[in-house]
């Protein structure tokens, strides 16, 4: 018999000894301890074995599954330091040995581990069961994005910390997008000075419940849209733009004819002029860059889009979301400053005219009849 | 009244437009209401009552086609209008009354003094009054401004090969502003005139009856018949 003393001691350094070269199994210690924060810590414990280096599975589609998980990644995302751990989205696996991997490739794996995230985030969840992305999926195409594939899964980070992150993260699938937008001038101020007032691809795209950029819906509202950012003087005083250029759309012939279907039949297609029609969509150069669509040397290019036969006088139709000037657009001032004028003078003159001649006539047929 | 059977009169007419006259005036007067009609739904686009003329996207289109129809008949209606008065005046079949003079101004002022009491009688016309005159210059140079915005705005690709772009929009402005000039004056001025200070049908019928002729133009009046206009007839006083 070993005396009492003696195997506290064997005890207290074989803890001891364990901190020395289990790290991990003392972390799991700590599990024993009465939680200080609800959810299940399971985290160091599962990192005694997946802290390991070189672990993985060799799925049946004979991809190999890592399961090794630097502790550190894990530290760094946003749920491990609320407490929030493994088995909060790891549910199947309760115990050791776990239950076998039944998925055929990591694709159906992440897309059936990635339903977790309802569990807490179910109004985000919820909309991306809308989105095109979802569509995209119901139509098959499994590599279509889940809650994963952007936020990441170990490694969840506030995704707009820099705000450029939300873009590159678009990017990682919609390249091209991604590379003209990064040319324009929303996306150059993001990714080269992290500007927070352009915007990022969710800005316009929305962020979970992203539609179909490509319907009628979509196009007759895109100048509200635009007009979020474009119609606040103090946002374009920044940078010295007009903030009128929506109010003055809306006047103009495609600005009328946009809102009316916008207004009535925002399903039917309709090919009246919208805000990208001419500035170019992920490609929005500033108007004075001679690669701008709407750059005086590419406009009458632009408006052959729609108008084939517009001949090179043709661009000087168009006022250019300007007020009426005498400057830019003189005809239109003279025409102005005429029938400003003509319409109530002749008005006032008319009816100035009529009514004295009904004053003299009815006074001279007073007079008749008194005769 | 009627002292005795043999003592009926015959109410004496004198002709004032000719039938062509008479059918160019319809005209202008079921074109002009048509494009009216069509036109202010499309001005005023952005009201509910437009909303509920142009409910559909094909009631938008059909009634541009009313619209430009219309504009055509009109349009055809003008030229002929202008094309047979220059013919005629040239070969000295119509007579050029029409055009404004020296005595349509003093007329205007002796009308105005009249008006404000400060003579006691209206000037005496001839054919046609300066108040005549005027509807008809008014709406003359205000339908061809309206011709020719309207077929710039029609046919803008087709106009900005000669002509500066900016007129397009100048001629879109004047085209909406034009109509409802010449909308207001129609229904101020002339509707006043022809129905309200008396009722004058005679771009119907062609003729005007003998106490008009005597009270509205003398002159011409005494020109036609050689007797004094100013000879009150028994029914003048009513």
């Amino acid at each position: 018999m070993i005396h009492f003393r003696t195997r506290l001691l064997m005890a207290s350094a074989g803890v001891a000894l364990s901190a020395v070269l289990f790290p991990a199994l003392v972390h799991a210690d700590r599990a024993y301890d009465p939680p200080p924060r609800p959810p299940v810590q399971t985290e160091a414990y599962c990192l005694g074995c997946h802290g390991e280096p070189g672990l993985s599975l060799t799925l049946p589609s004979g991809e190999v599954l890592p399961l090794t998980l630097s502790e550190d990644v894990l530290r760094a995302s946003v749920h491990s330091p609320l407490g929030i751990e493994c088995r909060a989205c790891h549910t199947q696996i309760t115990t050791y040995p776990h239950p076998t991997v039944d998925y055929a490739t990591r694709r159906e794996l992440a897309r059936s581990l990635y339903l977790v995230c309802d569990k807490c985030h179910s109004d985000n969840y919820d909309k991306t069961l809308d989105s095109m992305h979802a569509r995209a999926a119901a139509a098959g195409n499994l590599e279509a994005p889940i809650c994963t594939d952007c936020h990441g899964a170990h490694d969840v980070h506030p995704p707009d910390q820099p705000r450029a992150h939300i873009s590159e993260i678009c990017g990682r699938c919609h390249t091209e997008i991604y590379a003209s937008y990064a040319e324009s001038v929303h996306g150059s101020a993001l990714l080269q000075d992290d500007n927070p007032d352009v915007p990022v691809c969710t800005d316009c795209h929305g962020v979970h419940d992203i539609g179909d950029p490509r319907t009628a819906q979509f196009r007759v509202a895109t100048p509200e849209l635009c007009a979020g950012c474009h119609s606040d003087p103090e946002l374009m005083g920044r940078y010295g733009l007009s903030a009128d250029v929506y109010s003055l759309y809306s006047l103009s012939w495609h600005g009328v004819d946009v809102s009316v279907y916008r207004a009535n039949w925002p399903t039917i297609w309709h090919e009246s002029a919208v805000c990208t029609d001419c500035h170019g969509i992920h490609d929005i150069r500033r108007t004075d860059d001679p690669q701008s669509r709407v750059n005086p040397v590419n406009l009458l290019s632009t408006c052959q889009q729609c108008h084939p036969d517009a001949g090179p006088y043709w661009t000087g139709a168009w006022t250019g979301h300007n007020r009426v000037s005498l400057e830019r657009t003189p005809f239109v001032y003279y025409t102005q400053a005429f029938y400003s004028q003509l319409t109530p003078v002749v008005l006032a003159l008319s009816a100035i005219y009529v009514v004295l001649q009904i004053v003299r006539a009815s006074v001279e047929r007073i007079r008749k009849a008194l005769r | 009244m009627r002292s005795s059977p043999a003592a009926v009169q015959t109410e004496r007419t004198f002709p004032r437009f000719s039938l062509g006259q008479r059918w160019e005036h319809a005209l202008i007067i079921v074109t002009f209401a048509a494009l009216l009609l069509t036109g202010l739904p499309q001005k005023y686009r952005q009201t509910s009552w437009s909303h509920f003329i142009l409910a559909t996207p094909e009631r938008v289109e059909l009634v541009r086609t009313i619209h430009h129809t219309a504009a055509v008949v009109f349009l055809l209606e003008a030229l002929y209008h202008v094309g047979r008065g220059l013919v005629l005046m040239s070969r000295r079949r119509l007579s050029s009354a029409i055009f404004p003079t020296g005595q349509d101004v003093r007329d205007a002022g002796r009308m105005i003094r009249y008006l404000l009491f400060l003579s006691p009688r209206p000037p005496s016309y001839g054919k046609y009054s300066f108040e005549q005159k005027f509807t008809y210059w008014f709406l003359f140079f205000g339908f061809g401004i309206l011709i020719a915005s309207g077929l710039m705005l029609w046919f803008p690709t087709v106009f900005t090969r000669f002509m500066p772009g900016g007129l397009i929009p100048a001629a879109k402005l004047a085209h909406s502003s034009e109509a409802i000039v010449s909308a207001v004056f129609v229904v101020l001025w002339h509707f006043y005139h022809v129905h309200l200070e008396r009722l004058n049908l005679s771009i119907f019928t062609g003729r005007l009856n003998e106490r008009d002729m005597r009270r509205h133009h003398a002159l011409e009046f005494e020109r036609l018949t050689g007797e004094p206009a100013s000879d009150e007839t028994p029914g003048d006083g009513e």
